[in-house]
């Protein structure tokens, strides 16, 4: 095993569990039943340990075991988690995540910058643990290396549970290595007595498919010694790279075991077998039940691993002589086995690098197959083409299905703002809400990755800006606790993502006087309702009074609105006055393959995004006008000729083609059809970042360059034009 | 006259050009900028841009904007001959502030030039400071002025040519005039007049 490789998936994994850690604490219901979310809390805390554990990485152990013990306290209901308890266990979260990303740099000690917050921070855990500890009578400062009073002890004899219980499996390397794992048991004899063993051997293959030179074995160990969990570990200093070990202190709770017993790698594992060799059951308890067993072998059902003893487990809670938490623990753990294997089949991690090569080959591929086809069209050869078009719906659905590959749900980025309300609300002093909704809209990963930053400030500027102090809410009459939303959802090839807050929505007069002012527009213009909201997205426009360390420098919004552009997609912001206001993010699905429809203007052929068009009709105008009659509604168009400057008459029969983005809908005269085209999407040079109307360009089956129309610029080019509209001059 | 600094002070010219034809004067530029020159052939034209962006290409795959250098010194746009030629080159870019991060690295453009003539040799001490006036060419283009055979070569600060930064600024204004109602008068682009 490459350990730089392991140490990359728990570095991934780390990060993935202190996500779920964070949100399970923001979710967290104080009222009412939270039993669900400190396990799942706890659950990640434990296996962030154990893992740390497993690479030697003890400033992450030792901060994660206070952690872990409030939690397990809080899961006892020992301690009663507060509100003040959640912000500290956050930012526990953030200084694992420090952790993390240290490690990630490849710094594998504590880092001595950051030492005293976390000094800080257990503290502050340990005093929760204390004062807790006082109300239920528990001595202050227990941590879980001291046995505590009040817990569940196991049944059965005492002294067995004096007992270290070591789990081993070796790495199937070991022997290989020159590691014989006796040796390593006789070694530990000299630490203190092996008071019972047992060997797992449940990895053995049928002797036909073993490997002789390949190590198989697992150990359970009842260790009698006095001697500290270092010096154990260190037995196993020399294989402990490639080997499983797990440890059991002495004394140690029902819920140490029952992770023990989570945390074990085997497959379906002999349950009763197990709790045996936990220790939790004694000798003469094992021989007592067994000899039941064998009486009731015969009416055990035939399951999977029917060959095994299976019930062993039932027998000895009949008996009385388990706790029933520990059985439902082997238990779970078997049906998770299962589960785990299931879900690992169907999913696997695989390097966003990799996807952006298939996409991009995936891309070649269209282009070469238009190619193909467009060679079968020249040499008139019906097999030929027959061909092609085969291959080419093959082809459409390889793309379809590589770039599902890359489509993520939104949901994860819109959870992160829940720590983000919460964080930001606080430092306001202001009590905000966050509701979600749409989690499940669906979105290409390169564009969920970009779109994090916009939201952010969006979100920001909604709580500084929008929502008022309570007690402004209070006398207008609304809830004190303000609202802020986040909504997704597809719209005509887009998604549209919207922020909107129920605060006091923009002053018009006061956007206006203010871009007056900065000389951004003239003081006789007027403008319509949008067109002011939409001057907050200048360059360091701002109102705000105060400038508070969030916002209010003027900075920001036309850096989201660039972000947005950037990803072809567009902003917008509505607002009603002292009802709220909602900003209206429009972005593509994917960044790299469209649908798109050939148009030809003259000798240039664009490209259309499929999705923004409604339906193609036949051109004819109301006389001297630049509108034409759809099923008797008023249907404005642009000519794309004039438009573009492209010189030269139109041909004689010219096409209108009915487009459609958001809210606008416009026709758009072109001279001739040419039918749907999978458009690989080229990007342009920088130099033509000026040039509004096109989104991108793209290679044609016959190697031309097309450009692609960017529906969503090309209307608002016009937007509100009126005879200004260069149609009319030509 | 000794060799004094030229606009490239900081990076040595190098000694090998490629010559090539600009109406009747001769140009070079240095053999590092050039990545390869492939014969003319019609390309897609980008709309609302300057004269002096001839449109793109595809370049094996990728796409690839064509600068018509006679346009972007003033001169009218070219006129397509038998000998046309487009010259692809590779210029550090520079990038704006603002957008600075985004726009680091080498960016691929083709010249559209006349004629391609040939890989010539020019030792620094043939290479001159270009004039400070009497050149029909603005003085920043220019990184020098080259003796060969007798005659002079003026030598293209490339980076200078094909600033994108310079490109797109006039594409900025050619977008503003086009905001106006068209001139009736004023006819944007000479390939598309059948009657010049």
């Amino acid at each position: 095993m490459n350990l730089d490789d392991a140490l990359q998936t728990f570095i991934t994994e780390s990060r993935e569990l202190l996500g779920d850690m964070e949100n399970a604490l923001l979710n967290i219901d104080l009222a009412g039943d939270q039993s669900e979310a400190i396990n799942a809390i706890f659950r990640a805390a434990h296996t962030i340990k154990g893992s740390a554990g497993l690479f030697s990485l003890d400033h992450i152990v030792a901060f994660t075991h206070v952690v872990e013990s409030l939690l397990d306290a809080v899961r006892e209901g020992r301690v009663v988690l507060n509100d003040e308890m959640i912000t500290l266990l956050l930012s526990c979260c953030d200084y694992l995540t420090g952790m993390t990303d240290g490690l990630a740099a490849g710094r594998y000690e504590a880092d001595p910058d950051t030492a005293a917050d976390g000094e800080m921070l257990l503290q502050q855990l340990r005093r929760h643990m204390g004062m807790d500890a006082a109300v239920t009578g528990d001595h202050a400062g227990a941590l879980a290396v001291q046995p505590e009073p009040g817990v569940e002890r196991m049944g059965g004899d005492a002294g067995d549970s004096d007992y270290w219980h070591i789990s081993l499996r070796f790495g199937r390397e070991v022997l290989q290595n020159g590691m014989d794992p006796i040796a390593f048991l006789r070694y530990l004899a000299r630490l203190g007595r092996i008071a019972g063993m047992a060997t797992v051997a449940d990895a053995l293959p049928p002797a036909a498919d073993m490997d002789a030179e390949l190590c198989y074995l697992g150990f359970e160990i009842a260790f009698d010694s006095s001697a500290d969990r270092e010096a154990i570990l260190g037995v196993f200093e020399f294989v402990q790279d490639d080997c499983e070990i797990r440890l059991v202190a002495p004394r140690s709770k029902v819920s140490e075991y029952v992770e023990l017993i989570r945390a074990l790698p085997e497959n379906p594992a002999r349950l009763g077998e197990m709790l045996v060799l936990c220790g939790s059951v004694t000798a003469a308890e094992l021989a007592a039940a067994l000899a039941q067993q064998s009486q009731s072998e015969a009416l055990a059902t035939p399951d999977d691993t029917a060959d095994v003893p299976p019930r062993l487990g039932s027998i000895l809670v009949a008996a009385g002589q388990v706790a029933p938490v520990v059985v439902e623990a082997a238990l779970n753990k078997q049906k998770q086995v299962v589960e785990q294997k299931a879900q690992e089949n169907r999913s696997i991690r695989v390097d966003s690098d990799k996807l952006d090569k298939l996409i991009d080959l995936v891309g070649e591929l269209i282009i070469a197959g238009a190619r193909a086809s467009v060679i079968g069209q020249r040499l008139h050869s019906t097999q030929l083409q027959e061909a092609t078009s085969t291959l080419s719906g093959l082809v459409e659905e390889v793309r379809d299905a590589a770039l599902e590959l890359r489509m993520v749900k939104i949901g994860a980025t819109f959870n992160r703002f829940q720590r983000v309300v919460h964080d930001v609300a606080r430092e306001l002093g202001k009590d905000i809400g966050l509701v979600v909704d749409g989690e499940d809209a669906e979105l290409d990963k390169t564009v969920v990755e970009k779109i994090g930053d916009p939201l952010m400030h969006l979100v920001r500027n909604a709580m500084d800006h929008g929502i008022e102090p309570a007690d402004v809410r209070v006398a207008a009459g609304k809830p004190a606790r303000g609202m802020i939303k986040l909504n997704a959802f597809h719209e005509s090839g887009s998604i549209v993502i919207q922020v909107s807050d129920d605060g006091g929505g923009l002053r018009k007069e006061k956007i206006l006087a203010k871009a007056i002012e900065r000389g951004l527009v003239d003081a006789d213009r007027k403008l319509t309702d949008a067109e002011i909201y939409n001057l907050i997205f200048e360059a360091g426009f701002s109102t705000a009074e105060k400038i508070t360390n969030l916002s209010g420098r003027g900075v920001g919004m036309d850096v989201v609105k660039r972000n947005i552009t950037a990803l072809r997609g567009s902003v917008d912001v509505g607002s009603s006055e002292g009802q709220g206001t909602t900003v209206t993010v429009r972005l593509p699905l994917t960044l790299a393959i469209i649908d798109g429809f050939l148009v030809q203007v003259a000798d240039s052929v664009f490209v259309i995004p499929l999705d923004t068009i409604e339906e193609c009709i036949e051109f004819a105008a109301e006389p001297g006008q630049d509108y034409s009659n759809l099923r008797g509604q008023v249907l404005p168009f642009i000519r794309l000729r004039s438009l573009f400057h492209v010189q030269g008459a139109p041909t004689r029969r010219e096409s209108v083609v009915v487009l459609r983005f958001g809210k606008v809908r416009a026709g758009l005269v072109v001279d001739t059809l040419l039918g749907e085209f999978q458009t690989v999407i080229k990007p342009l040079s920088p130099i033509f970042s000026e040039v509004r109307c096109i989104s991108g360009s793209t290679i044609l089956g016959t190697g031309d360059v097309a450009l692609i129309l960017d529906v969503g610029a090309l209307l608002q080019s016009v937007e509100g034009k009126g005879a200004a509209l260069p149609a009319l001059a030509a | 006259m000794p060799l004094t600094a030229i606009n490239l002070a900081s990076a040595p010219l190098p000694s090998q050009y490629l010559t090539f034809m600009l109406g009747e004067e001769q140009f070079a530029v240095g053999i590092l900028h050039v990545k390869e020159i492939i014969e003319y052939a019609a390309m897609a034209t980008v709309p609302m841009m300057p004269d002096c962006v001839r449109g793109v290409i595809n370049l094996r795959g990728a796409v690839v904007p064509v600068l018509d250098l006679s346009a972007r010194f003033g001169r009218g746009v070219a006129r397509i001959g038998k000998r046309t030629s487009i010259i692809i080159a590779e210029v550090a870019e520079a990038g704006d502030e603002a957008e600075g991060a985004q726009r680091s690295g080498k960016q691929v453009l083709g010249m559209l030039v006349d004629a391609v003539n040939a890989v010539v040799e020019i030792e620094p001490a043939d290479i001159e400071q270009a004039p400070s006036f009497g050149t029909r060419v603005r003085p920043d283009f220019i990184a020098g002025i080259g003796k060969y055979n007798g005659r002079f070569v003026i030598l293209l600060a490339l980076d200078r040519v094909l600033s994108t930064g310079e490109v797109v600024e006039l594409s900025r204004r050619t977008a503003r005039h086009e905001q106006e109602p068209w001139p009736a008068d004023r006819c944007h682009d000479d390939r598309h007049c059948p009657d010049r």
